[in-house]
């Protein structure tokens, strides 16, 4: 460690070291535990989390605005370059730090009931241990290389816990496609890594990020340094400005895929085959942020027309999802939908500057959509009970069958209510605070822009208000009007509750997160919240015009009347359908057929030309191959011919005509006297004829 | 020292040979012994290797260490000068990593012998014979002890495949054998080019040492390889057809798309322990005869050829992926994707940059490792009920836990997952395809971003077999026959599998084990390119 860091500091670090290690020695811990369901787990995993988040806290109140800390050690050498593996402990990280610990501690104590009755009891516990560590480990690593490290790390435990029951063939293709769309944005990062690395030949955050505001300073590209650390416009090597948006490019598509932005969103609905505790946990709060976490860490790298794409995209992704999320009947899946809606707000708040608001409607979606999903896992646990135990054939987390929960499961509603509330963004709750900032921001950052820019705020209006539909939609369906699966099978038996402490104090933590005063005194006020305080890159923070306050009660008006629309329609008529004909609806319902076009032209495409390459191997190279093997092997029938034929049929020639002759000659030679009489006869004949002719 | 490592081997060989057949059980012994007595002292070499920018290696010969040098062959040629061959054995960074990999992944094929049931003499006999030659490439610095020890692989190859292999076997080893003896014939030929071209300094006579070949000053003026007087072969320049065709002869061993169709067949057919050497130790004795005798002896060419010979490797990391993910034969997979895998090692090696030529040494070493391990697995299933078709199988997960845990580690390692080795190499192979344009300009980015696309490739066919194969719910083709056969690992299994992936997750964690050892010899290979 550096030493010239004062005692009290490297305390600090320390403290924020074994926040992020505990997890860690919990799964380790939890590896060695025998049984499949050892209890024990549950405890190991739950308490190294309660301690993380206490050391959090303690290194959260140390560093919150007060100058960063950075310690890091020598990891490796290669080549001339030192790599160096350390902790940065800046206002950004230690806020995600204290987040993820706070969010997963209530989603471990719920996990301990949650999943009490499963077979692998202990390798659900030592798979959430692992992910807290790559996540905790991910919001505080110095360098690009740990970054990417850690980010894999985070999608394969998401990897893990998709496919957590593996022999589910849905679970399986669902964490596939997640890890693959992962790995389209760990490609993506991975370039922007090795393209900044070319240039500025370090892997150290901080370090690239001065390198790139000085050379953006002295020239509109980035400058090398040289091995003086000096950058010398016009001498310095300067990266091809296409190299420079691919990097970008490539930062984009991680966090695409890790935030589930369009293009690559699709595998989040999908990796809702997973534990719905593991859904709250990392696929609503944590993981998914980790995409506009990345965001906000290397922010300096994007120039204006870069951010202006990303605010477009997010709005698209915002607006989407929200369509989407309208007509779904998979409780998790409408979930998950407005996950990447508001994943969606997160980035396209990045994109119009709004820096500080995106982290800050990161931490109050954390809370609410963390707390929606547990209420989720209540409603559909108490779904699947009474279908175990009236034998039913359907499916648990369809909200068709569900319907005036609210007498049965009192806290759980409430607990509903109170997120719900906040992901609208009514007044009072924290989801107001974040949501109204980023939509001031959003109308302030297209004045004085073409027409087209208007676009963003007005999608993003939109968007807020489909948002309070499908939100008011899901409320009702499950909660208010009559149990319909009641109504449809009249003898069934149901037992339901709200269950044990493990699950209503996780809810009663969140729920009460949800609520303005931990995020700013001032209910109705967002600019005094002290998240937004706490980073350097300003937002439009002053009160300067009328946006700031009409936008947030026109909103909740409208919100309002959205709610009490949706109320009407459902609660009155309290049907199990809707008009399910008309393209839009159609549109909506197959979720835009975007992994129907997915398949047909890629998947598809990529599947055939892995076979035809396999084609040119068997046939092309090795047609070649035995082509000359052919080849040879002709030139040697013909060369065996010849031999035995033309060669060896010389011999043979020779040896049969010496054989004749031999033979002929033998007969002379047959021991018989009469025969020599008579050849010496037949001699003296010739001899004689021939003498006298 | 080096010697004592080379022919151990052949001297438990000998015991085998002349034991009888009646003690054949305790051959596996007697070679697991020789392989362990091997790993015993490529560790102390490693443990006593010296760093420093004095050790760098590459093209110093003082530099070298553990060096042993005897006259071995001088003949009088008269009129020709005379002959001069060296038993000339020493190591530098590039190889002492390479060693070490080697003795352990032979520690492992041994292992993997044991299920070796007929002709267990002449099995271990060439097991060794072989094991011999392989270290011994490693160790050579002569070039014609190192053509000695190249050839004499092939020759215990071709019958341990030929005998020992599947139904195709003979099939698989004449395909091998014709290859890689096409590659080494010509090497022969710009090896006697290069012998009639070098003399040694010291006594004026020509020679085979590597080392002195890497001087430009030793060659002879007007030679055929000589740096100077632009000969030709056939109307091209000769310093470029020698590069060429040492480059197709190690292409050939490495492999690299288009020569790699060997490795397929050979692979499938020849017995797990050999397709362990294949896969583990053989490919990378190519990518090893490229950085020492390629680019060592040729590093003009190497130099205006690095466009082709990255072109070459993102062909092969791409073309190699694609063919994988086409496959439904699982041992078929893994020798497609050691095709892909490979193609990195090209890749960083065309880079010409520190980073690159790291990385490159960094994956031979990581994919020995997950090499063995891939086909050791592999070898596990098909021990159990002779089948290895991927559609034949599901949800193996539920019934073989270990197994499967296993299979994961070293899919996740190969595809690149962070904390295991090969995420280090296929990083800094890239990291240094990368930044050549800017140092050097020999490779394009683009080459390097699409060789990162190839780790998509790797992540599609591994999830692909895994999804597949090992989870869902339980079905075999062969029914409940098979479900007994399918026990889990046994110890014998798990002992070799253990120490395997202790040793990926250890060199992911702490890749200085490797670079601390390699980084001067890198760093002086690369200085001698750039000033060449």
């Amino acid at each position: 460690m550096n030493t010239a860091i004062p005692y009290q500091d490297i305390t600090i670090v320390y403290y924020a070291l074994a926040a992020v290690l505990l997890p860690f020695a919990a799964f380790l811990v939890n590896i060695c535990l025998p049984g499949k369901r050892n209890s024990v787990s549950g405890w190991v995993s739950t308490l190294a989390i309660l301690i993380s988040v206490v050391l959090s806290a303690t290194v959260f109140a140390q560093v919150w605005n007060k100058p960063q800390l950075h310690v890091q050690q020598l990891w490796f050498t290669i080549g001339a370059t030192k790599l160096y593996a350390g902790v940065l402990l800046n206002n950004l990280s230690v806020l995600m730090l204290l987040l993820v610990s706070l969010i997963a501690l209530p989603v471990h104590i719920y996990s301990t009931a949650y999943m009490k009755y499963d077979e692998s009891y202990k390798r659900y516990f030592t798979y959430l241990s692992l992910f807290c560590f790559s996540m905790l480990a991910l919001v505080v690593v110095d360098n690009l290389i740990l970054f990417y490290a850690f980010w894999e790390l985070v999608g394969f435990s998401s990897y893990l816990l998709i496919g957590f029951w593996f022999t589910k063939t849905k679970a399986m293709q669902a964490n596939k496609k997640a890890f693959i769309m992962n790995r389209i944005g760990d490609v993506g990062l991975l370039m922007a890594i090795m393209i900044l690395f070319s240039v500025f030949h370090t892997f150290d955050i901080e370090k690239i990020l001065a390198w790139v505001n000085l050379s953006q300073h002295a020239s509109n590209g980035w400058l090398s340094p040289n091995a003086n650390g000096w950058i010398v416009p016009g001498i310095s090597y300067q990266l091809p400005a296409i190299w420079q948006y691919i990097a970008v490019g490539g930062i984009f598509l991680a966090v695409a895929a890790k935030s589930a932005q369009f293009p690559l969103h699709t595998w989040l609905p999908d990796a809702m085959e997973g534990p719905t505790s593991v859904s709250a946990l990392i696929h609503a709060a944590t993981m998914v942020a980790a995409g506009v976490f990345l965001l906000g860490r290397v922010y300096p790298l994007f120039n204006t027309a870069e951010l202006n794409i990303l605010a477009v995209i997010g709005c698209f992704t915002a607006f989407m999802a929200a369509t989407i999320a309208l007509t779904q009947n998979d409780l998790k899946r409408i979930l998950a939908y407005s996950t990447i809606s508001q994943l969606g707000y997160m980035t396209m708040a990045m994109g119009i500057g709004a820096y500080s608001s995106s982290l800050f409607h990161l931490v109050t979606h954390a809370f609410f959509k963390c707390l929606l999903f547990l209420v989720a896992g209540i409603v559909i646990h108490q779904m699947q009970h009474i279908k175990e135990e009236n034998d039913l054939d359907i499916d648990p987390q369809n909200i068709l069958h569900m319907g005036g929960l609210r007498k049965k499961l009192p806290l759980t509603f409430i607990a509903a209510v109170i997120g719900a509330v906040a992901l609208i963004g009514l007044p009072l709750t924290s989801g107001y605070l974040s949501k109204d900032g980023i939509l001031v921001q959003a109308f302030e950052w297209s004045d004085g822009k073409s027409l087209i820019y208007r676009l963003i705020p007005v999608g993003a209006l939109v968007t807020s208000l489909l948002t309070a539909f499908y939100v008011a939609r899901l409320i009702v369906k499950v909660f208010f009007g009559e149990f319909r699966l009641q109504k449809a099978n009249p003898h069934i038996k149901i037992h339901c509750g709200d269950g044990g402490w493990q699950y209503t104090l996780p809810l009663g933590l969140l729920a009460v997160y949800c609520i303005f005063p931990w995020f700013s005194l001032n209910p109705f006020i967002y600019e005094h919240a002290w998240v937004l305080n706490g980073f350097n890159i300003s937002d439009y923070l002053e009160r300067i015009n009328i946006y700031h306050t009409i936008i947030p009660v026109g909103i909740t008006i409208l919100n309002v009347f959205v709610i009490y629309f949706a109320y009407a329609i459902y609660v009155k008529r309290n049907s199990y359908t809707f008009p399910q004909t008309g393209l839009l609806f159609k549109l909506s319902y197959h979720e835009w057929y975007i992994d129907k076009i997915y398949n047909s032209i890629i998947v598809q495409p990529v599947l055939a030309i892995s076979r035809s390459a396999s084609w040119v191997d068997k046939n092309i190279i090795d047609g070649f191959i035995n082509l000359l093997k052919n080849t040879v092997l002709i030139l040697s029938n013909i060369t065996a011919w010849i031999d035995k034929y033309i060669i060896d049929g010389l011999l043979h020639l020779l040896t049969s005509i010496t054989l004749g002759i031999g033979n002929f000659a033998r007969n002379f030679q047959s021991g018989k006297i009469q025969y020599y009489l008579f050849s010496m006869l037949a001699i003296i004949l010739a001899v004689f004829i021939w003498f006298l002719i | 020292m080096l010697s004592l490592l080379i022919f151990i081997p052949i001297l438990f060989g000998l015991i085998i040979v002349v034991l009888p057949s009646s003690l054949r059980a305790s051959f596996k012994y007697i070679t697991l012994l020789a392989t362990i007595v091997q790993l015993c002292i490529s560790v102390w070499l490693y443990l006593n290797f010296k760093t420093g920018v004095a050790y760098g290696g590459i093209n110093i010969e003082n530099q070298f260490q553990f060096v042993q040098k005897l006259p071995w062959i001088n003949l009088n040629l008269g009129a020709l000068g005379k002959m001069q061959v060296d038993y000339f054995v020493g190591i530098d960074g590039i190889s002492i990593t390479l060693l070490v990999m080697t003795s352990l992944v032979l520690v492992v094929a041994a292992l993997a012998s044991w299920e070796i049931k007929s002709n267990l003499k002449g099995f271990f006999a060439l097991f060794l014979l072989l094991d011999m030659a392989l270290i011994g490439v490693f160790c050579s610095l002569d070039f014609f002890l190192f053509y000695i020890f190249y050839e004499l692989m092939l020759l215990p190859l071709y019958f341990l495949i030929g005998m020992w292999g599947g139904a195709r076997r003979e099939y698989a080893a004449i395909k091998f054998f014709l290859y890689t003896l096409f590659g080494s014939v010509f090497m022969l030929l710009v090896m006697i080019g290069l012998y009639l071209s070098v003399t040694d300094p010291a006594t004026g006579s020509h020679t085979f040492n590597m080392v002195q070949m890497m001087n430009p000053a030793n060659y002879a003026p007007g030679s055929v390889f000589s740096t100077l007087s632009h000969q030709t072969i056939f109307g091209f320049p000769a310093r470029t057809v020698g590069f060429i065709v040492l480059f197709i002869a190690f292409a050939i061993k490495v492999p690299v798309v288009p020569l790699h169709t060997w490795l397929p067949d050979a692979h499938v057919e020849a017995p797990t322990p050999v397709s362990i050497i294949l896969a583990g130790i053989l490919l990378k004795i190519g990518g090893y005869g490229i950085i020492r005798i390629c680019i060592g002896i040729f590093p003009d060419v190497a130099a205006s050829g690095a466009f082709w010979l990255g072109l070459l490797g993102i062909i092969s990391i791409i073309y190699g992926a694609l063919n994988a993910l086409a496959q439904r034969d699982f041992k078929r997979i893994i020798a497609y994707s050691s095709v892909s895998q490979m193609g990195f090692v090209l890749l960083g090696i065309a880079s010409q940059t520190a980073e690159g030529i790291s990385g490159a040494v960094f994956q031979m070493v990581s994919h020995g490792f997950l090499a063995t391990m891939l086909f050791f697995l592999v070898g596990v299933v098909y021990n159990r009920v002779h089948d290895r078709d991927i559609y034949n199988f599901r949800g193996l997960g539920s019934l073989m836990p270990k197994y499967t845990v296993f299979i994961m580690i070293a899919f996740f390692a190969s595809l690149g997952l962070p904390g295991f080795s090969a995420f280090i190499a296929e990083a800094f192979s890239l990291a240094g395809a990368f930044k050549s344009e800017a140092v050097n300009g020999l490779v394009p980015q683009w080459m390097a971003a699409v060789g990162a696309v190839g780790i998509l490739f790797s992540a599609c066919y591994f999830l692909w077999t895994l999804q597949r194969m090992f989870f869902g719910s339980l079905s075999l083709k062969g029914g409940e026959i098979w479900k007994i056969a399918m026990t889990d690992l046994n110890t014998r299994e798990m002992i070799t599998l253990i120490p395997l992936a202790i040793t990926v997750l250890v060199l992911g964690l702490m890749p200085s084990l490797v670079f601390e050892k390699i980084n001067d010899s890198v760093l002086s290979l690369v200085q001698f390119l750039h000033t060449r």
